[in-house]
């Protein structure tokens, strides 16, 4: 069960670091948040679900479950709204517009 | 079938005191009258706001949904990663204007949600079932300009979609 959990909190480091390489790696506010939502699936992910097993099944197992939930839907709700606000002030985006 | 004041009330509050019980995690008399108090209040706050995306929203079969929309952010994830850690950096962002053959709001709200709970692309504006959608490049974005991501969220809301 250890293991397991620290498997899981490794690989998602693994994502989150990749995820601060691509934010400063990509060129502008459109393209950084796709790293940026990388965060939040993969990476949080996995490292809640890993403490989630390092704690074994409990009241805290739990809690981090429900955080997790809210994270999945708050997540694309906070990327949403910020590049909805940048799209709207009239920063614009490094792509060819497309029908 | 819009359901009435007390049943939405019921369900509310019934949910609220669930995350309650889980978050605090004390079961002594005086957190769970607390608890039961705010659940209460916060519930009537919020009856009577209802908006058409829920209203019969398909709920224990959005659940059956959630597998394969975890598979696809998977799958986008490592290829996002793949791009990321290039050396040449080979993206080509694009904005791509959708437009939706969904009728349930809900449909087109859990549509938009999805698109941009996938990494690679993210919904920028909705208008009515009009997607604008910034996608990282083709690859990204090919399970909703493919339709795909829609006909499985069609399926999910069956009769509403058709047509």
């Amino acid at each position: 069960m250890v293991i397991l959990a620290i498997a899981f909190i490794l690989v998602g480091l693994f994502f989150l670091v990749v995820a601060a390489i691509g934010t400063l790696r990509l060129p502008d506010v459109f393209t950084r948040s796709h790293a940026v939502s990388l965060t939040d699936s993969l990476g949080a992910f996995c490292v809640l679900f890993g403490l989630s097993l390092y704690q074994g099944f409990g009241i805290n197992m739990l809690k981090i479950l429900v955080v997790l939930g809210l994270l999945f839907l708050l997540n694309p709700v906070i990327a949403h709204a910020t590049l909805r606000a940048a799209y709207r002030v009239g920063v614009k985006p490094k792509a060819e517009e497309d029908a | 079938m819009k359901s009435s004041f007390p049943k939405q009330f019921m369900a509310k509050g019934l949910a609220l005191f669930g995350v309650w019980l889980v978050l605090s995690g004390r079961y002594d008399l005086f957190h769970l009258i607390i608890g039961f108090i705010v659940a209460c209040g916060v519930a009537w706050l919020n009856t009577g706001y209802s908006h058409a995306a829920f209203q019969q929203f398909p709920w224990v079969r959005s659940v059956l949904y959630v597998p394969w929309l975890f598979l696809r952010i998977v799958q986008s994830s490592l290829h996002l990663t793949k791009l990321i850690l290039t050396r040449s950096l080979p993206i080509h962002p694009k904005l791509i204007s959708y437009r939706s053959h969904l009728q349930h709001q809900g449909a087109i709200v859990l549509l938009a949600n999805s698109v941009t709970l996938t990494p690679g692309t993210i919904t920028v504006e909705l208008n009515g079932n009009h997607l604008l959608v910034h996608a990282i490049d083709e690859v990204a974005a090919e399970d909703l300009t493919s339709g795909r991501m829609e006909r499985k969220i069609a399926g999910v809301f069956q009769q509403e979609a058709k047509r």
